[in-house]
């Protein structure tokens, strides 16, 4: 009786592991995406701090940040989205649909990024100016996928 | 039964006389006879005024944002507006527009027809813009292509299908006076200028009341996204939290002071905004910190 009672409890418990499961299968896509857009804000905000002096340049904490944000570029395709991990379908998802329906212009945008990314790093090690200039680049890169493909939050 | 009499005959002169005064007031010719206009300046008075983020086709970039064919559609409480050719084609677009007739357009929202415009086209923000730069936008617009895509008609439900009730709409909220009044440092002037004449900032971030019409006691004080999703946020200082440098860099680059970037329809403000000089979105910022706060 034990027994059953123990296999009962187990079994309960693994179904409820596959239930919790089943439920949010984009779960590991939207979770990655997040934390390298964490990541490349974290690197953002060295740069950025720079470009608006509140903190002294640095060329080389510049470098390292910008570097930073071109390898993240380069890892951005679509392991990290999954078809259907979509606003309104994954937990926490502001992916539009728009990026499987026009999937060609999305890889063209993160393409885009990663030439941008590639611009800043040059620029980001010359001088302040550089960088300053640089950052306009980089974030027009960023707001061309935004604009298109991400649902705008609250 | 006189009294009755009396009282029809009084709502009809009242009647007669609202529909007098809320007739389409065009400016006289004379506003624009003596000017004339520079093509360069009047290309920062267009990205600066965001003709092409409305007028511009559907998700169209780069070089395309100068292709004014029209087409967005714009949903509101009032119906969807779709913005029309105001590209140089002279049959769809605005190609044989006189000067006079564009300023009577975007300061007074009157056609060369001698209609009212709906004010889904801000003309109660460029009401207060210099004759001058219309003068200069106008040369600017006389470089651009010409598109042959027709306009398509607003989709309005009566009573706001009649233009008749847009003049009653000017009547109440037509102004020219500063949502943030009284003298300020020039740079902040300069700001308030780019803010409340060209980019229109307050058409979004202030609440409308019932008629339309903005609440400027609680100007950029955030209000409903006319599209149905979500809110237009509250920039005001206390609310806003940014500092000056916080703010030009975001309007020339994007990237909020978290370091997310800019979405949605301000995406196109930043792109506008990031092709002005510096000093221009320094003054933005400073004018920005001088609005009143709004809880």
């Amino acid at each position: 009786m034990r027994v059953l009672l123990m296999i009962a409890a187990a079994s309960a418990v693994l179904g409820s592991v596959a239930v919790a499961e089943e439920e949010d299968p984009f779960a590991d896509a939207v979770e990655m995406r997040h934390g390298l857009m964490l990541q490349m804000a974290t690197d953002l905000g060295k740069v950025g701090a720079m470009a608006k002096e509140e903190t002294p340049y640095d060329a080389a904490v510049a470098s390292k940040a910008a570097a930073n944000i071109a390898a993240i570029a380069s890892v951005l395709s679509m392991d990290q989205f999954p078809a259907g991990s979509e606003y309104q379908k994954a937990t926490d998802s502001f992916a539009l649909p728009a990026i499987w329906t026009a999937q060609d212009d999305f890889l063209q945008k993160i393409a885009d990024l990663n030439s941008a990314s590639g611009a800043f790093q040059t620029a980001a090690g010359t001088d302040l100016e550089s960088l300053k200039a640089g950052m306009a680049g980089l974030g027009g890169a960023c707001a061309a996928c935004h604009k298109a493909y991400r649902q705008p939050e609250e | 039964m006189r009294i009755m009499r009396w009282l029809v005959v009084l709502g009809l002169v009242g009647a007669g006389g609202l529909y007098v005064l809320a007739r389409p007031a065009p400016l006289a010719a004379a506003a624009v006879a003596d000017l004339t206009g520079d093509a360069a300046r009047g290309e920062q008075v267009f990205w600066a005024s965001g003709c092409a983020s409305c007028h511009a086709a559907e998700k169209a970039e780069g070089e395309a944002m100068l292709v004014l064919s029209g087409g967005q559609r714009f949903p509101s409480d009032f119906g969807t507006f779709i913005a029309p050719n105001i590209s140089q084609d002279p049959e769809h677009g605005i190609g044989n527009w006189t000067m006079l007739d564009l300023a009577n357009a975007i300061t007074r929202g009157v056609s060369p027809e001698g209609e009212h415009y709906y004010p889904a086209l801000p003309y109660a923000s460029y009401a207060k813009m210099e004759m001058q730069d219309v003068a200069d936008l106008y040369a600017f617009l006389k470089t651009l292509p010409a598109d042959a895509t027709p306009s398509q008609p607003h989709e309005l439900g009566f009573p706001f299908s009649r233009r008749e009730t847009i003049g009653v709409w000017k009547l109440m909220f037509l102004s020219k006076d500063w949502a943030l009044p009284g003298n300020l440092t020039p740079t902040a002037a300069r700001g308030r200028y780019i803010a409340e004449a060209m980019a229109h900032c307050g058409e979004c971030h202030t609440p409308r009341n019932m008629l339309g019409g903005l609440d400027t006691s609680l100007w950029l004080g955030g209000a409903p996204n006319p599209s149905g999703e979500g809110r237009i946020p509250n920039i005001t200082p206390a609310k806003l939290g940014w500092t000056a440098a916080d703010i030009v860099q975001y309007l020339t680059t994007g990237f909020t002071p978290d370091y997310d970037s800019v979405g949605g329809h301000m995406v196109h403000v930043v792109e506008n905004m990031a092709r002005l000089p510096e000093s221009d979105r320094q003054a933005v910022a400073e004018y920005l910190l001088a609005v009143p706060d709004v809880q």
